[in-house]
C-alpha cells in the first residue's frame, strides 16, 4: 500500500546518515578508529590517536609550511653572508624535505606515531644545533636569525599536539634552552622566544588534551545512542513476533484445558518475562533522577497490572529505587499469600507537588488488629518494613482493608524539588478528600 | 450463539493472531465483516462495509494504527473502534483514545473479556482497562500542569470523574464503583464515557487550530507528529 507518512522511517534514515557521515569523517579525516555502529571497542583509550586532535595536527602541518617559507626567506636574504652558504643550503634543504616528508606522516592517522614525533624532535634540534657551525659570530651576536629561525618551534607544536600539556611543556623547555646555549647570551628578545616556546607548548596540549576528552565523549555518546536504537529495533522484532506467537498459544491453550492449559500457562509467563525485558530501557549510568513509571512498568504480569501516566514521572534514582522496591514487595506479598485468583492493581499519579502510589489487591484482605498482632509478637512483617521504608523517604503511607474487600496501599510522597509552584493542583487538592 | 450481529473488522498485520481473533468472534456469533493487515486499506474497506466495530491494533507495519483510528472514526459515524494492542503501547494508546477510539483491551485479555468489550463498544459504551484509565488520569494532569502554548482552557475532570477514574485504575468494576461511591452503575458508564469524550473534543480541536494555525487547509494528518 502507498507508504506516505512514515516519518519513523525518516527519522531512522536520518540517524543511519549520520552515522554514516560520522564515520566517513572519522575514517578520513583522521582516525581509523571509526566509531562502529554497535560499539563493541570499550576501550578507546587504547586507540592512539582520537579524532578530535585533527584539526590540531592540520594547524600544526600548516604552522610549519608558514615557518619553512619564512625561514627559507631570510634563507635568501642571509646566504651571502653565512660562514658557510654550503653548509646553510644543507640544512635548508633537509629542513625541506623533512618538512614534506612529516607533512605526509603526519595527515595520516597511521603517521601520528609516538616515534615519529620523537624523532622530529630530534631532527630539529640537530638542524638548529648545526646553525651553530653555519653563522658567522657576528651574527649570532647581533641577533639575526638561524637557518631554522621559527621552524625551530614546530617541535614544540608537534611534540603538544602528540602528548598533551607535559609533552608540549617539556619540548618548549628543549627548544628555549637550545637557544639560549647557542646564543651563549640573554637578553630581552631570548626571553620572549622562551616564552613563547612554553606557552605554546602549554596551550596547544591543553587544547589537544581538552579535544581528545571529547572526542572520547562523543564516542561514548554516539555507541550509548546506537545501542538503544539496537535495543529499540529488537524490542519492535520480538514484539511482532515471538510475542504475538506466545500470546496465542496462551489464549488458545487455556481455552483447551488439560494440558494445553498447563503449557498455555507456562507460554505466559514467558510471554510476561519478554515483555518486561524489552520494556526495561538500558541501564544508565550516572542519572541522578530517573523516571518512576517506567519501573513500575516492569512489574506488569498476569496477576499485576500496572497503571502509569504516559509521561515521566521523573524523580531522584535513590527514591525510585526505594518506591520501586516496596511495590515488588507488596506485590510479592499478595501473590505469596493470597490465592491465584488474587489480581493486584498498582496506580501512580503524579499530582506535580506530591506522588500517589497505591497497591490494591482483591484478596481476603487482613482482619483488624491482625498487623499490631504480628508486631506485638514480635513479627515485623512485610507491612512494617513497607511502611518503615516509606516513612524514612518522607512519605505517608495509609492502609485501607478488611476482611473481603481487599487490601489497598497509598503511598503519598511530596516532591523534594522546587515543582511546588506548579499552579495545576489547586484544582487536584479538591478531589483528595477521597 | 448470540443472535446481536454485531458486524467487526479485525485489524491486525500479524496474520496468526487476526485469524486467531476472527475465529474466536465467530464462534461467539459476531459477523466478521474484513480482516486486513494494514492501516490504509483498513480505512478504504470500513468505509465500503460500515462495521460496527474496528478492533485495531495499534502496531501496524505502514501507517500508525493512531491515524487510522482518527479517520474511520471521523468519517464513519456509525463505527466505532476498539483498540485491542499489546500492553507496552501507552503512549499510542492514549494516542488513539484522545483521536478517537471507543477503548482499549490488552491483547492478553481472555476471549470473554473481549466479547464484552466487543459488545459494549457496539452500542457506544467506553471501554476502560485499568491502565487506560491510568493514562487518561495523567493525560489530564499533564494538560493542567503544562497548559501548552496555544491552550488557554484545557478539560477538566470534575472531582466526581476524578474518584470514578481513579477506582478504575485501581482496577474496581463498574459495579463495585457504583457500591463505594452509592451511585447508579448507569452513571459510573456515563462518568468514564464523559471523560474520554472531552478528551476527543479537545483533541479534534486541538488539531484544527494547528492545522489553521500552520496553513495546511485540508488533510492536516500527514505531518501529524
Amino acid at each position: 500500500m502507498g507508504s506516505t507518512g512514515n516519518d519513523s522511517t525518516d527519522g531512522l534514515r536520518d540517524r543511519t546518515r549520520w552515522s554514516r557521515m560520522w564515520r566517513t569523517l572519522t575514517t578520513t579525516g583522521g582516525s581509523e578508529q571509526a566509531t562502529p555502529p554497535h560499539g563493541n571497542t570499550p576501550d578507546e583509550q587504547a586507540e592512539p590517536v582520537p579524532d578530535g586532535r585533527i584539526p590540531l595536527w592540520r594547524a600544526h602541518n600548516g604552522l610549519r609550511v608558514l615557518a619553512l617559507i619564512y625561514a627559507f626567506t631570510w634563507f635568501c636574504v642571509l646566504l651571502p653572508e653565512y660562514r658557510s652558504p654550503v653548509g646553510a643550503s644543507v640544512i635548508m634543504a633537509a629542513m625541506v624535505c623533512w618538512t614534506t616528508y612529516t607533512i605526509w606522516r603526519y595527515s595520516k592517522p597511521s603517521g601520528r606515531t609516538r616515534t615519529l614525533v620523537l624523532v622530529d624532535q630530534a631532527v630539529t634540534m640537530t638542524l638548529f644545533g648545526l646553525c651553530y657551525f653555519v653563522l658567522t659570530e657576528h651574527q649570532m651576536d647581533q641577533g639575526l636569525p638561524t637557518v631554522v629561525t621559527i621552524w625551530h618551534a614546530s617541535m614544540v607544536t608537534v611534540a603538544a599536539v602528540r602528548f598533551g600539556i607535559p609533552g608540549g611543556f617539556a619540548s618548549g623547555a628543549v627548544a628555549a634552552a637550545a637557544n639560549f646555549a647557542m646564543r651563549g647570551y640573554i637578553d630581552a628578545n631570548m626571553w620572549m622566544d622562551t616564552v613563547l616556546h612554553l606557552a605554546i607548548g602549554l596551550l596547544l596540549g591543553l587544547a589537544s588534551e581538552t579535544a581528545e576528552h571529547s572526542t572520547r565523549r562523543l564516542a561514548r555518546a554516539l555507541r550509548t545512542e546506537a545501542a538503544t536504537a539496537e535495543r529499540e529495533r529488537l524490542a519492535r522484532d520480538i514484539h511482532d513476533s515471538v510475542l504475538q506467537v506466545l500470546a496465542r498459544v496462551r489464549r488458545r491453550g487455556g481455552e483447551l484445558g488439560g494440558e494445553a492449559a498447563e503449557l498455555a500457562a507456562l507460554a505466559g509467563e514467558q510471554e510476561t518475562a519478554l515483555r518486561n525485558l524489552i520494556s526495561t530501557g538500558p541501564a544508565e549510568r550516572g542519572e541522578t533522577s530517573t523516571d518512576l513509571a517506567a519501573r513500575l512498568r516492569v512489574l506488569a504480569g498476569t496477576r499485576v497490572n500496572v497503571s502509569v501516566p504516559a509521561t515521566e514521572v521523573t524523580l531522584p534514582a535513590e527514591t525510585v529505587s526505594a518506591l520501586f522496591s516496596v511495590t515488588r514487595e507488596a506485590v510479592q506479598n499478595v501473590e505469596d499469600h493470597t490465592g491465584p485468583e488474587t489480581h493486584t492493581w498498582v496506580l501512580l499519579e503524579d499530582l506535580g507537588s506530591e506522588i500517589v502510589l497505591s497497591i490494591r489487591d482483591n484478596g481476603p484482605g487482613i482482619p483488624d488488629g491482625r498487623l499490631e498482632e504480628a508486631a506485638a509478637a514480635g513479627r515485623m512483617g512485610v507491612a512494617q518494613s513497607i511502611r518503615g521504608r516509606v516513612e524514612s523517604l518522607g512519605g505517608s503511607i495509609a492502609l485501607d482493608t478488611s476482611v473481603g474487600e481487599g487490601t489497598e496501599w497509598e503511598i503519598r510522597l511530596t516532591r523534594a524539588d522546587g515543582r511546588e509552584n506548579d499552579h495545576a493542583h489547586s484544582g487536584e487538592r479538591a478531589r483528595e478528600k477521597h | 450463539m448470540t443472535g446481536s450481529e454485531i458486524s467487526v473488522m479485525v485489524v491486525d498485520d500479524h496474520p496468526i493472531w487476526r485469524d486467531g481473533v476472527a475465529r474466536d468472534l465467530t464462534e461467539r456469533g459476531f459477523r466478521i465483516s474484513a480482516t486486513t493487515g494494514d492501516a490504509v486499506s483498513a480505512l478504504r474497506i470500513s468505509r465500503t462495509v460500515h462495521p460496527d466495530v474496528v478492533l485495531m491494533d495499534l502496531n501496524l507495519g505502514d501507517t500508525s494504527g493512531v491515524e487510522a483510528t482518527r479517520q474511520i472514526t471521523q468519517e464513519i459515524p456509525g463505527t466505532r473502534v476498539l483498540v485491542l494492542s499489546a500492553s507496552g503501547e501507552h503512549a499510542d494508546v492514549l494516542e488513539a483514545v484522545k483521536a478517537g477510539a471507543s477503548g482499549y483491551l490488552v491483547k492478553s485479555a481472555s476471549v470473554d473479556e473481549l466479547v464484552d468489550a466487543v459488545r459494549r463498544t457496539a452500542v457506544g459504551d467506553a471501554v476502560f482497562t485499568a491502565g487506560l484509565a491510568g493514562l487518561v488520569l495523567g493525560e489530564y494532569r499533564r494538560m493542567a500542569v503544562t497548559p501548552g502554548d496555544s491552550d488557554p482552557e484545557p478539560p477538566r475532570l470534575t472531582d466526581r470523574e476524578t474518584d470514578v477514574l481513579r477506582q478504575v485504575a485501581k482496577g474496581l468494576t463498574a459495579r463495585q464503583i457504583a457500591n463505594k461511591l452509592v451511585i447508579s452503575h448507569r452513571t459510573v458508564e456515563n462518568h468514564v464515557q464523559s471523560t474520554l469524550r472531552k478528551l476527543q473534543l479537545h483533541n479534534r480541536v486541538e488539531l484544527a487550530r494547528y492545522a489553521i494555525e500552520h496553513g495546511l487547509d485540508q488533510e492536516g494528518e500527514a505531518s501529524s507528529e
